[in-house]
């Protein structure tokens, strides 16, 4: 909670992406509007809001998947929702991300080893014979036995696939990890774990999340900076530990919308 | 009493019992509801209730019993009088319940003409008027509809609606509120409660959802492994956890204002 004295190293900045949707009907739907977002470097920032409100369709926009239509997103000094095909996957070696159901993530056909490894195999860092080790280390990393790098995603649970998301979002080294739901489709006590182990990940290697969430009281106990969003519109952007003093309505609805234990 | 089981086994094939030991009982507008990890059990036991189990599952062992009747007796044709009417199911998604080639109103109308002699105009004025008191706007539009055309929180309201047309005395609710996004699933959760006390239904809910199962709730089961851990008045059991599981799952909720991890 302290560490304020780095909370302004910016290592991302989103300005002013709007991005529109033509209509079957004629009608333009603006999915983001004009949206502003610095990303501080080593921290967590989640983005929450309802369905529909564009989280999705910004975190597109900064993996490249869509361009937007006007705004663009800085990273080391270069626009990267501009880059070439080639750049864009040279891009991928800083930025990965984790899905929110590992099960249709993945291809059903590999094994752990080689899911986690592909993206080291694809840019030629590893060759064939390391991949195993490596693997294994990757696992250790995610706190999963090594034996698990002759599985197939089906043979393990939602918890374990996750981790091994995390393990193949690890494996190239990151300096951000684009997570859109990650834990939405696990039960508390899993959802509890994996928080945990991004957490440790964050502090031994320094690594930046963009956490995309519906979840408030989730958010509000591990995210450096909460941007809540409505309607493809910034509504409000806070520190997560001053999240439940938020006073504006829209975040208080959807903090009162949580149901406690007690 | 309403509902009552004793001593239920259930297997699926040749195997040892997946769920083993299950005793539970529920008087009129009781809402129970059971909480535990994926792969506990939760699921099947009340598939077995509607005698719906996937695959080769069955009841290897114990008695259910529904107002005085022994359920495992029924014929198909009791069955079919049965489900849909006195019993009837929610289920997580409601939009994978539809048929996607039939408008709501074709198959709702086919539903309710089903259980009862109703024409068609008397059908579709009924469905009106249910949808209407699931808080649906337009519910005219809703029936010339399909279900992909709608919101999720719709669809899942349109599975509610359906569900308790005829007033059953019995609602299984399978994670009825789980694909939704918070805001949504505060408004279903607490127009579920309205329509279950309005007509005194009785309902077991299957939720990992402990916050959920805490508001809507007067019984609750623990489960895990296919066993049962706690079972009795879900206020005592969330305040005074008795088994290590219960504990830790409690323990894994997150809470706004809980402890940070960072």
């Amino acid at each position: 909670m302290s560490e304020q004295n780095n909370t302004n190293d910016c290592l991302m900045s989103i300005e002013h992406i709007t991005k529109e949707f033509k209509l079957s009907d004629g009608n333009v739907l603006r999915a983001c509007n004009d949206i502003c977002i610095d990303i501080p470097k080593g921290k967590t920032t989640a983005i929450v809001g309802e369905s529909g409100c564009g989280k999705s369709t910004l975190v597109k926009t900064i993996m490249g998947i869509h361009e937007p239509t006007s705004g663009r997103v800085m990273f080391h000094g270069q626009d990267i929702t501009k880059l070439s095909n080639k750049e864009k996957r040279q891009n991928y070696r800083h930025i990965q991300m984790v899905f929110q159901d590992p099960a249709t993530a993945f291809n059903p056909k590999m094994k752990v080893k080689d899911l986690i490894c592909e993206p080291l195999r694809s840019f030629g860092i590893i060759s064939k014979g390391e991949v195993e080790e490596r693997a294994k280390e990757l696992l250790r990393q995610v706190d999963l036995p090594v034996e698990f790098v002759n599985r197939y995603p089906h043979s393990m649970s939602g918890g374990q696939r996750q981790r091994v998301a995390i393990a193949r979002a690890l494996a190239l080294e990151p300096e951000v990890i684009v997570c859109d739901e990650a834990t939405s489709a696990l039960d508390v006590s899993v959802q509890d774990s994996i928080i945990k182990l991004l957490v440790k990940l964050q502090q031994e290697k320094g690594i930046t999340y963009i956490f995309i969430c519906h979840d408030l009281a989730l958010v509000s106990l591990f995210s450096h900076k909460v941007v809540v969003m409505q309607k493809g519109t910034v509504m409000e952007q806070l520190d997560g530990d001053k999240l439940a003093e938020s006073t504006h309505p829209y975040t208080r609805d959807l903090l009162n919308a949580v149901f406690s234990v007690h | 009493m309403l509902l009552e089981i004793n001593d239920l086994d259930i297997t699926y094939g040749d195997n040892t019992p997946t769920v083993e030991n299950v005793k539970l009982s529920l008087n009129e507008g009781e809402i129970l509801t059971i909480v535990g990890e994926s792969g506990s059990g939760k699921t099947t036991v009340i598939r077995s209730i509607l005698g719906l189990l996937s695959g080769d599952g069955h009841v290897s062992k114990g008695t259910l019993n529904f107002k005085g009747r022994d359920l495992k007796a029924l014929s198909l044709k009791e069955w079919r009088e049965l489900r849909g009417k006195d019993i009837s199911m929610i289920f997580q998604d409601s939009g994978n319940m539809l048929n996607p080639v039939q408008t709501i109103g074709h198959q709702f109308r086919e539903y309710i003409q089903l259980h009862s002699d109703m024409s068609d105009s008397e059908a579709d004025a009924k469905a009106v008027e249910i949808l209407k008191r699931m808080h649906l706007p337009n519910a005219e539009n809703i029936l010339s509809s399909y279900a992909f055309e709608l919101s999720g929180g719709m669809r899942q309201r349109v599975g509610i609606a359906m569900a308790i047309t005829f007033h059953p005395q019995l609602l299984l609710a399978d994670e009825p509120t789980s694909a939704l996004d918070v805001t949504t699933q505060a408004q279903i959760v607490k127009e579920l409660m309205q329509v279950v006390k309005e007509s005194g239904t009785a309902m077991i809910m299957v939720t990992h959802n402990l916050g959920v199962a805490s508001y809507m709730s007067d019984k609750l089961m623990v489960m895990a492994g296919g066993r049962v851990l706690e079972y009795g008045n879900a206020k005592d059991i969330l305040t005074n956890p008795q088994s290590d599981y219960t504990k830790t799952l409690l323990a894994s909720v997150p809470t706004i204002g809980g402890k940070r991890y960072v």
